[in-house]
Order: structure tokens, then C-alpha cells, then sequence
């Protein structure tokens, strides 16, 4: 129990933990002390000076160290000379706070006054009008006049880019700091900084690409004017006329909380459309902020490009046939192929759409097969973490370790939130074949060879050095592992070998202790727990099936499977909803409805149940993905729930145990948070959206339910090595690639660059290639042009492939690297 | 005479519509005559330029804002030099007003902070179905005076460069 | 050739003078070191400090930013700094300046075309009682011109621009 303190603020009593801000204070009772330089989440600077507000304490008596009281028996209170700043005086006992008195009136409406001396008169064009925290405050608190003669307000840059993706108004920055500071303490890359001094001062960023953060966008969220706005949703649309709908970012297994912001725009026929992304307050998932990617991708949704009416194959083409014939056909092609019917079903999906597609290719006697090339959902399912977890909650005595994967780059908001546990102290274990941008905060880096990932993490388990007992001793340990370098096999073993390690030193079965898959996509977590897995040969189990039923998944244009010296081709229904290589060698192309178009759930990495919901109409005459297999189900007399998400869930949680007692009602139960942010409160915490849509619930391991749990074997051989002469490719993932999101954004797209490959110098200068040089790569017999780039920390012998660049490498293979 | 009365009432009575064929008419022979519309009339909107041929309109949307009827529908593009519509980053690519909710009140001219959208005097409104309705910007722009250039404009860089163009408190 | 491997000694001087792990402390004295040169940071030798020191570009860019004795712009060869303040504008330092603007056909804060003298206005440097004044400043040091006219001061200026192209 932490010291308790009790003041007074505006005539009300309060108890706050011993160190809380007045400004922090008086929001627990509602009393909106306003604020621009403070933010809850950073450190209080004073330096925008608008939270002034009367403070007294009570009279101590020097020689005796007791408090002095009035005649009436309550303590005497001394208030300070001046004016003191809410966001940086610490509470004490007996304080007494005014917060609305003429002093305190006079100071905010000077303030005020001041920084609207040169503020420009942009209200009507600034983005931020309407969610302005200087709008709003100055309604409250400001002058009805200024003072300051129009002709003299300064004039800056206007409209100056920070990069690509943001743009800067110097003349409306407040020089509050909040941006540089967002930068400096909470994502640790103070890539933006303050130039000048005095009134000069500027916000200026040196790196390249300017503004070069992944987590660029939150400054936006942040700013108390419209100086840094962001360049996707510049001019889109005023702020009043948008519609918020919650929802989940699906571009990565984080499950980040967002708002989808719609209006409906001539500019594409009079559709509603995705005007822009927000964060939703969600303080275990992703806190208040989200990553550039999923804030900046989310034109897909209405590009032309749709599918919207069933495609049939006649002849050579693709012709559009009704929804009743495309289902017809579909059901007779698959009930010819009976028992060879294949599943293929990708973590895009919602779990309601994974259920159906189940339920489909069990009622036929078929395979569910995951599209994917990493493994070890069954461990998570067994030693994931307990339900509870918060890695907000993780600290000194706990442990992280992160193997096989570049968080940044995969999960940038793990990466956030695993970084912040280091900074308050938990021991981080980075281990990793090469470099990356969390080992600035490990406690320990390992560094390992291609092929090792088992034996590293066998070495922890033995606890012969220090790491392994800093592991073994946490109080708590949580262990992420990937696939950086690994393909299906290889991630299956480690997340084996991670499951023991978790095991023998007791770190299952409770809150914050467990194994989290940084999964490729949104639900692979959720697609391991309905059933699906991923199979090694894609290849011989399309050849080998009659019909083939791909869900929301590219195999053809990611290189995973070719139509060359297939001799008997299966009947192929492909449910999109963009046109695709897949779409294009279908025999049945049925449209889907984009995730932003219904209602659903999806389980993040952390086993965490999330919904989200409706925020657009539905696309042409697309229908949700689990409506359309309900649909050739029912044609195939399988009872299959069609009705609504809702009903679909209902059904899942009754047939899968970790869905116990889930309802749609529980996962939108909210809960109050710290800090409070909403859009009433005068932006406190920012433009974020206050989460009343729900908070999603844990699902509980097995080893958190008590059951007993059966871990695989581990395999401890080594995995590919690159040998003597020859070149070992491994796949490595980028957050930024060329996978359909990105690449049909406006802006992001920019940042892919060109498909390139990593390779340490001593291996480049044996290939007489340089940084930046051309090269052609080959595997498996695709070739492809790439650039190629240097890394001193990458393994000799290996050549990094990033994933979805066009290359067709998921798995550790022989390469062959040429100069042009 | 007890037959005479009436017969008076009803002289009188026709003395005063006699004597009314004779007034000066008050009607307009519309639509060969039109009454002149008084100062301050509410009519149909316009979309009102500068002197150089420049919209005033800078697509803030307030005049959407303000409608009590939801008649307005605003969407803002930004300028360039080489495309410019009005002298300020901003206009408005898209700009409809429904005449079917319009109720002519004024308010969108109230709330305009450039003085852009006003209600003229052109009560000559009529449509056959609710599209046509709809007016879009092409129909509600001013004409370009004879001296300026109609808009987009090619405009040399470094002359608008303030975010908004200066506003002024209005003058009447 | 990086800044570390142009003066290897002056560098190891320095991060010598900070504990290990404050090394970005050293960015000052780095930032004098690599102005040396030219008179100015160049961007190549801001990176260099950047990365001797495991900061980011735009932290080192802050620093230069803030000081007004870091530059980060190729300017003249000599700084002519005139003080424009109180006592010195009492005797005519405004005009002078002004004078001096239409003679070298610059304005301040500019540098004149052959890339001699950049013009700049500063505050109060303590010699009052000799106005009009300016200091030089440049690679070789600072050094004080004091009861200046504008005709000594083009005098000095010819004097420089000869000297300079005898060095050449």
C-alpha cells in the first residue's frame, strides 16, 4: 500500500497516492484544470504555463513542526505569492487548491491571451477545428477580445513536411514540446527537435526520410493546435462531420484498439468511405497510441479496385454470374470432392469466418489448412499468457525475452511496450541473428548463428550463465518468439523449446507469465485456436485435393503455389476482396465484405478477444465471408449459422473450450481508465477516441485452467546452416511491404522502397557488390532484381529476404546471389 | 321609396367597383414585369470571388455547420500554384446545396468568414426531380467579372502564401 | 575522412573529459572541432558527431540550432558582427551599419558576392565609448575593430580580399 495524500481542490476532499500532480488530482474528481504542454503519459515540464491555479498549504510551525490552526480548529493555509503550475507540484497533505478563482481566472485568460497573439486566424481551414484543445479552452477560459494588433502577428512556414506523412505550421505550433518530447521519452527516437530559441524556435527534423518514426502519426494525436497534422487526412473533412465506429487495426497481431472516422465523399460516387484512423484508449492493448501502418492504410477498403459481384470462369475469362448460381456451384464442386476438399484459410479472418470455414470442412470430411509459415499456435494455446496479463504492469523482477523477431518491424507497438517495461526496470533478453532497434534496451543481447534458435533458448533453460538465471529468477516472464529467420518447422521448434523453458522455471499458468506468438497476421492466434494449422508441402496438398476453398489468403501471388506441372487442377473457389494472382486463376471468385463492412472478432497475440464493428455499408453486392460459407454449408446440408456474427460466436463459444462464457455483451463491457481521456474533457490525453465499444477479454491458457498440459518434444537439432560456398537464404518480415494494404495506400507506399536483400560486407565484397548495387536473387527458380544492403551483425553466409517483397522464400533455402 | 333602397345599396356598392376600374393596377405582369427585389432579400445562394477572379470560398464548411436544414455538403481540396481556385491553401472542390432542405434563412451567410456564400436576390427556382435539386458549385459560382480570370488560375509561387486570405469584419 | 579520423587525437581529448555513459555530453566541444574547418557544420560532419555519439541527427541539429556560435551554413569568410546596441546606436552605429549595407550591396544577415564578408547585427561587446564598432570573427579568431568609419571599414575589407587571394 503506497502513501496515501489528502487535499483539497475547489472546496472537494480527494485521497491520491503519494506524488500525484494536482493536475492529475483534480481530474479523479472531474475538476478539468486545463493543460497544453502536459500529457499524462510524459513527464510534466511547466512549460506552456496554462495550468496556473491557486495552491496553499497548511502553516507549519517551525519550532514544533505542527501544524498552526485557526480559531475554528481547521489548519491555517498560506497560499503562495503567485500563481503556481498544476502538471509539476506534486500533491501533500492538508494542500488546498483553487482552481477557479480570479487569480486563477486571470492567469488562464492571459495565457491564453498570449498564445493567441500570433496564433493565425486558420480556424477555418485547420484540420483541427472542431477537436481543438486550444479552441475548446479558449471558448472557457480566454478573452472575449485580443489585444494584439492583426498586422503584427508573426508569419512562419506554413504547411512545412515533416517527412511525407506529416506536415508542420509553424506559425500555429505553441511550442508546447508535447511532439519532441513523445519522441524523446516514449518511443525513444528524437528524430524531431526544437531549432532556435526564443521566438524563432521551430520544429525541425534532420533524419531521412524526415519524420522517420513509426509512430509518427500520435504526435498528430497529441498536438494541442493543428500545427502537425497529417498529410493522408489533410483537407478531408471538418471534424464535426465525421462518424466515429470502433474498431480492431488488423495489420498485425497487436489488435490495437482504433476508430474507423467515415463520411460519405463525392469524390468516389457518393460512397461512405474510411476519411481516417484513430486510436481508441484501450491502457492494456496499445495504451493511446497506434503505429503509422495501421493508421495510414486503410484506403484499401475503397479502392475501385473491389470485388464486388461472384466471378464464374467460362472459357478464358471471368465472367459476373449471380450470387445464387456462384453458391450452387460451389456446393457441387465441393460435395464431388467430398473428403478432398482443402480449406485454405488465412489469420485476415475473424473468428466467426474461421468457425464456419471449420465447421465446412469438417461436415465434409475435408482439411482446414492455415495460410502461413510459422508455427507453435498449439503452445500458445497451452502456455499462452494468462489471462490479466498487462505488459504495462511488467517491471523490475519481471523478465522479457524476445527471440526471433524484430519487434519494431513486426509488432511496432509490442516493440513500444516491451521497451517501456525495460525502462522501468524488467530484465529484457534480446536474442536475435542480427541487429535490432530493441537492443538498445535488452539487459542482455544474444546474439546467435542462423540454425541456432533451439540451442539458445535450451542454454537458458540450463541456467549456466547469468541471463538464465536473470530468466529463471523473474517473479514474472514473458517470452515473445517470431519467425525472423524461420520458416515453419524452424518457429514450430523454438516455440517448443520456449514452452519448456517457460515451464520448468514455473512461468505458466498466471497473469503475465507465458508465450506470445508475434504472428504474421491479425488472427493467427485466433485461427490456432478454431483448428486451423499450417501444413510444409502447400504444394502437394493443392495437387492433392479435389476442390479447394481459399479464404483471404495470396498463395499464387506470394510465390506459395504454382499452377506449372499441375496436371489434374483442383475446382478453385477463391473469396476475396481485392482482385488477386489467386482471384485471377480461380475458377470461382466470390467478393467479400472488408472487415471495416461487419462486425466480427478477432484474438489478438496475447490471446486477448477483441471486437469490432460496422463502420462502412457493405461494398457492392460483397457479403461477410461467414455468411457466404454458411451459405454453401446449408447447400451441403450442414447446419451452419448464417444469421449474424453475433449467432456465429454464440455457437463458438459453446464448441471451444477457451471461448467459454464469452458473449458479444462481455467483450464490450468498458471499464474506466487512467488516463481519462474522452472528447469532453478537453483533450487531456489528446484527440483519442475514449474506448465505450469494449475492451475485449483474455482467453485462459490451459495451464491457467489447471489442466494438465502435454508440451511436444523438443527438437533440439539445429536448423539450416549456411554452408561452405553456398548462400542461405532467411525470411525476415517488414513492417512496411508490399503486401495489399500498403501498398494501395496514398502516402505509405512511399516508404516500401525497392525489394532489397541484407547481406554482412565480408559477404558482399566475396559477391563484389556495394551498398545501394543491384543484384539478381534466385530461389526455387524465381529470380528476382533487388537491391542489396549491408549489415556488419548479420550472420556471414546468410542472405536476408524480407517477406511479401515479391520473393518467394518462406523458409530457410539455398539462394543464389548475382551482380547484375 | 321602399324599392328604391336597395336599389341604392347596390349603386353603391357597383359605384365602388366601377370606380375601381379606374385605380392604377398593383399587379406585376409577371414574368414580362418583376417587382424589384428589396435590399436584404434572401434569395437563391451565390458563390461570391475577388476582384482578380479568385474564390472567396476557402472550403471551411462552417456555412454546412450552421445550417439548420443540413442543406449544404462541402468537400475541400488544397491549392497549387499551377491549379488555384482561391487565395489561401484551401477551397472547395466540392460544394452542393439542396434546395429541397434549404429554408433560405441565411444563416450559412452569417457564418462565412470570408464573406463567400450570400443570398442574392434569385427566388426563380424550380425542379422537376430531387436531383436536379441538388445545385452543385457550377451552378452557384458568380460569373468572373470582365476584368479577371476565371478560376483554377495559374498563379506565380510566393504570392499567396498566408493559409487564409485576410478576412474583414463585414460592412453592412 | 570522418571527423574521428581527421583529428583522432582532439576527439579522444574530448570524450576523455566525460564518463562513458554521458559521452553525448561531449557534443559541444565536438561541435567547435568540426566547425574549425569551414567556418561551418557541415551535414556530413553533424552525422559524424551523431553518430560518435550515439545521438540523432536531430538532437545534434537542436544544439546547433540553439547557439548562435554554431553555424550550420556555409557563410562568409569573416563574420563582420557590428554592435547595434544603446550606448553604440547613441553614436551613430545605426547609420553606420546602414552605410555599410549599401556599400557592400548587401543586406544584413547576408554575405557580399565573393563570399568574404557575411553582415551580421549583435548585441552590446563592451566597448562602448569606442563606437561605431564591429568584431571579425572568423577561423582565426575573433578580433575587435573599434572607432570604425565607413571608409576604414572598406579600406579593411580591400585590405582582407587582397590577403585572402595572396594565401590562394
Amino acid at each position: 500500500m503506497s502513501k496515501t495524500v489528502t487535499l483539497t481542490i475547489d472546496g472537494k476532499q480527494v485521497t491520491v497516492p503519494e506524488g500525484t500532480l494536482i493536475v492529475d488530482a483534480a481530474k479523479k474528481i472531474g475538476v478539468d484544470i486545463p493543460v497544453f504542454c502536459y500529457h499524462p503519459k510524459m513527464q510534466p515540464v511547466g512549460m506552456c504555463r496554462m495550468c496556473l491555479v491557486e495552491v496553499g498549504r497548511p502553516v507549519v510551525d517551525r519550532a514544533t513542526g505542527q501544524v498552526v490552526k485557526n480559531e475554528d480548529g481547521t489548519p491555517q493555509i498560506r497560499f503562495a505569492p503567485n500563481l503556481m503550475t498544476a502538471c509539476t507540484t506534486p500533491v501533500s497533505e492538508g494542500m488546498v487548491v483553487l482552481t477557479e478563482s480570479e487569480k486563477a481566472h486571470d492567469g488562464h485568460r492571459a495565457i491564453i491571451e498570449f498564445l493567441l497573439t500570433s496564433h493565425p486566424l486558420d480556424c477555418p481551414i485547420c484540420d483541427k477545428g472542431g477537436e481543438c484543445p486550444l479552441q475548446e479552452l479558449t471558448m472557457r477560459h480566454g478573452p472575449p477580445q485580443g489585444r494584439f494588433p492583426y498586422e503584427d502577428k508573426i508569419h512562419f512556414e506554413k504547411h512545412f513536411p515533416l517527412g511525407e506523412l506529416i506536415y508542420l505550421d509553424r506559425e500555429r505550433c505553441i511550442l508546447c514540446g508535447r511532439c519532441i518530447r513523445y519522441q524523446a521519452e516514449i518511443v525513444g527516437e528524437p528524430v524531431i527537435g526544437f531549432y532556435q530559441r526564443g521566438r524563432a524556435t521551430e520544429i525541425v527534423t534532420y533524419s531521412d526520410p524526415g519524420f522517420d518514426s513509426y509512430f509518427s502519426g500520435n504526435t498528430t494525436d497529441i498536438c494541442p493546435v493543428g500545427a502537425l497534422t497529417t498529410a493522408d487526412f489533410r483537407f478531408g473533412a471538418r471534424a464535426w462531420e465525421l462518424k466515429a465506429e470502433a474498431s480492431i487495426c488488423a495489420q498485425c497481431p497487436v489488435g490495437c484498439n482504433i476508430v474507423f472516422n467515415t463520411r460519405r465523399e463525392a469524390k468516389s460516387g457518393g460512397r461512405v468511405v474510411i476519411k481516417r484512423v484513430m486510436p481508441r484508449q484501450n491502457e492494456e492493448v496499445n495504451e493511446l497510441w497506434i503505429c503509422d501502418k495501421g493508421r495510414f492504410v486503410h484506403h484499401y477498403t475503397h479502392s475501385a479496385e473491389r470485388l464486388s459481384r461472384p466471378l464464374m470462369r467460362k472459357g478464358e475469362t471471368l465472367q459476373p454470374v449471380s450470387w445464387e448460381d456462384a453458391l450452387r456451384t460451389a456446393a457441387e464442386k465441393f460435395e464431388a470432392a467430398g473428403k478432398e476438399v482443402l480449406v485454405l484459410a488465412s489469420g485476415r479472418l475473424s473468428n466467426e469466418d474461421l468457425f464456419n470455414l471449420k465447421a465446412l470442412a469438417d461436415g465434409l470430411g475435408g482439411r482446414a489448412v492455415l495460410y502461413g509459415d510459422m508455427g507453435g499456435g498449439d503452445l500458445t494455446t497451452l502456455v499462452g499468457v494468462g489471462q490479466g496479463t498487462n505488459l504495462a504492469t511488467l517491471g523490475a523482477g519481471d523478465a522479457i525475452l524476445v527471440i526471433a523477431s524484430d519487434l519494431q518491424e513486426e509488432a511496432p507497438i509490442w516493440w513500444l511496450r516491451v521497451k517501456q517495461a525495460a525502462e522501468r526496470g524488467a530484465t529484457l533478453i534480446v536474442a536475435n541473428p542480427r541487429a535490432t532497434k530493441l537492443d538498445t534496451y535488452a539487459s542482455f543481447v544474444i546474439r546467435y548463428a542462423n540454425g541456432d534458435e533451439v540451442q539458445t533458448v535450451l542454454n537458458l533453460a540450463k541456467k549456466t550463465d547469468k541471463i538464465g538465471q536473470a530468466f529463471a529468477e523473474a517473479e514474472n516472464a514473458v517470452v515473445f518468439f517470431g519467425s525472423e529467420g524461420l520458416g515453419l518447422e524452424g518457429s514450430q521448434r523454438l516455440a517448443v523449446a520456449c514452452a519448456h523453458l517457460l515451464r520448468e522455471t514455473g512461468h505458466v499458468g498466471k497473469p503475465n507469465n507465458g508465450l506470445i506468438g508475434v504472428w504474421q497476421r491479425a488472427n493467427d492466434q485466433g485461427a490456432w485456436e478454431l483448428g486451423f494449422e499450417p501444413v510444409a508441402d502447400l504444394q502437394a496438398a493443392f495437387e492433392q485435393a479435389g476442390a479447394v476453398y481459399i479464404v483471404g489468403a495470396d498463395p499464387f501471388g506470394d510465390g506459395r503455389l504454382t499452377l506449372d506441372g499441375v496436371k489434374e487442377r483442383p475446382f478453385l473457389v477463391v473469396q476475396e476482396i481485392l482482385p488477386t494472382p489467386t482471384t485471377e486463376v480461380a475458377d470461382l471468385v466470390l467478393p467479400a465484405q472488408a472487415y471495416a463492412e461487419r462486425e466480427g472478432t478477432y484474438v489478438s497475440g496475447e490471446r486477448r478477444v477483441q471486437r469490432f464493428y460496422a463502420a462502412l455499408p457493405p461494398y457492392g453486392e460483397a457479403r461477410p465471408d461467414f455468411a457466404i460459407t454458411a451459405a454453401i454449408g446449408k447447400r451441403l446440408g450442414l447446419d451452419l449459422e448464417d444469421g449474424s456474427a453475433e449467432k456465429v460466436f454464440e455457437r463458438l463459444a459453446v464448441t471451444q473450450p477457451a471461448f467459454e462464457n464469452l458473449t458479444y455483451a462481455r467483450l464490450a463491457e468498458v471499464r474506466e481508465q487512467w488516463p481519462i481521456v474522452g472528447r469532453g474533457d478537453l483533450y487531456y490525453g489528446g484527440t483519442a477516441y475514449e474506448n465505450r465499444r469494449g475492451l475485449g477479454v483474455q482467453l485462459v491458457p490451459a495451464a491457467q485452467r489447471e489442466e494438465p498440459v502435454t508440451l511436444p518434444e523438443v527438437q533440439g537439432e539445429a536448423g539450416p546452416r549456411p554452408e561452405e560456398d553456398e548462400w542461405l537464404g532467411v525470411p525476415v518480415t517488414r513492417l512496411l511491404d508490399r503486401g495489399t494494404t500498403v501498398l494501395l495506400s496514398t502516402l505509405l507506399h512511399r516508404r516500401i522502397g525497392e525489394p532489397f536483400v541484407v547481406v554482412h560486407p565480408m559477404a558482399a565484397e566475396r559477391l563484389s557488390l556495394a551498398e545501394g548495387q543491384k543484384a539478381r536473387l534466385t530461389v526455387n527458380g524465381a529470380s528476382a532484381e533487388v537491391t542489396v544492403r549491408v549489415d556488419e551483425t548479420v550472420s556471414a553466409g546468410v542472405v536476408l529476404v524480407p517477406r511479401s517483397m515479391g520473393l518467394p522464400l518462406y523458409e530457410p533455402m539455398k539462394v543464389s546471389l548475382k551482380a547484375l | 321609396m321602399p324599392v328604391l333602397e336597395p336599389l341604392i345599396e347596390l349603386g353603391r356598392g357597383l359605384w365602388t367597383t366601377f370606380r375601381s376600374m379606374f385605380e392604377r393596377p398593383v399587379t406585376y405582369q409577371y414574368p414580362e414585369q418583376k417587382r424589384p427585389v428589396r435590399p436584404r432579400y434572401r434569395g437563391r445562394h451565390v458563390l461570391k470571388r475577388y476582384e482578380n477572379g479568385l474564390e472567396r470560398c476557402i472550403g471551411c464548411a462552417l456555412c454546412a455547420a450552421a445550417c439548420p436544414a443540413d442543406a449544404i455538403f462541402v468537400e475541400a481540396s488544397e491549392n497549387t500554384d499551377e491549379e488555384r481556385y482561391s487565395p489561401g491553401e484551401r477551397y472547395a472542390s466540392t460544394y452542393e446545396i439542396n434546395y429541397l432542405r434549404c429554408i433560405f434563412c441565411g444563416f450559412c451567410e452569417d457564418a462565412c468568414p470570408t464573406e463567400a456564400i450570400v443570398l442574392e436576390d434569385d427566388y426563380e427556382l424550380s425542379f422537376t426531380d430531387r436531383r436536379s435539386a441538388i445545385y452543385p458549385k457550377e451552378m452557384l459560382l458568380e460569373p468572373v467579372g470582365p476584368e479577371a480570370e476565371p478560376t483554377p488560375q495559374r498563379t506565380p509561387p510566393g504570392l499567396y502564401t498566408r493559409a487564409v486570405p485576410e478576412m474583414e469584419d463585414p460592412k453592412d | 575522412m570522418s571527423l574521428a579520423e581527421k583529428y583522432p587525437q582532439e576527439v579522444e581529448r574530448i570524450l576523455a573529459k566525460y564518463p562513458p555513459e554521458h559521452k553525448r555530453s561531449a557534443v559541444m566541444p565536438l561541435l567547435y572541432l568540426a566547425q574549425r574547418e569551414e567556418g561551418y557544420i557541415t551535414k556530413a560532419a553533424m552525422q559524424d558527431v551523431a553518430q560518435l555519439l550515439e545521438m540523432t541527427e536531430t538532437e545534434v541539429a537542436a544544439i546547433i540550432g540553439f547557439y548562435t556560435l554554431y553555424h550550420d551554413k556555409k557563410e562568409g569568410k569573416y563574420r563582420m558582427q557590428v554592435c547595434t546596441d544603446l550606448p553604440c546606436a547613441l553614436r551613430g552605429a545605426d547609420q553606420f551599419l546602414e552605410e555599410l549595407c549599401e556599400n557592400l550591396g548587401i543586406q544584413v544577415g547576408e554575405t557580399t558576392a565573393d563570399g568574404l564578408i557575411t553582415l551580421e547585427e549583435v548585441k552590446c561587446l563592451a566597448a562602448c565609448d569606442k563606437a561605431p564598432m564591429f568584431q571579425l570573427q572568423s577561423g582565426e579568431g575573433i578580433e575587435y575593430y573599434e572607432n570604425m568609419t565607413v571608409d576604414k571599414t572598406m579600406e579593411l575589407i580591400e585590405a582582407l580580399r587582397k590577403a585572402g587571394k595572396e594565401v590562394e
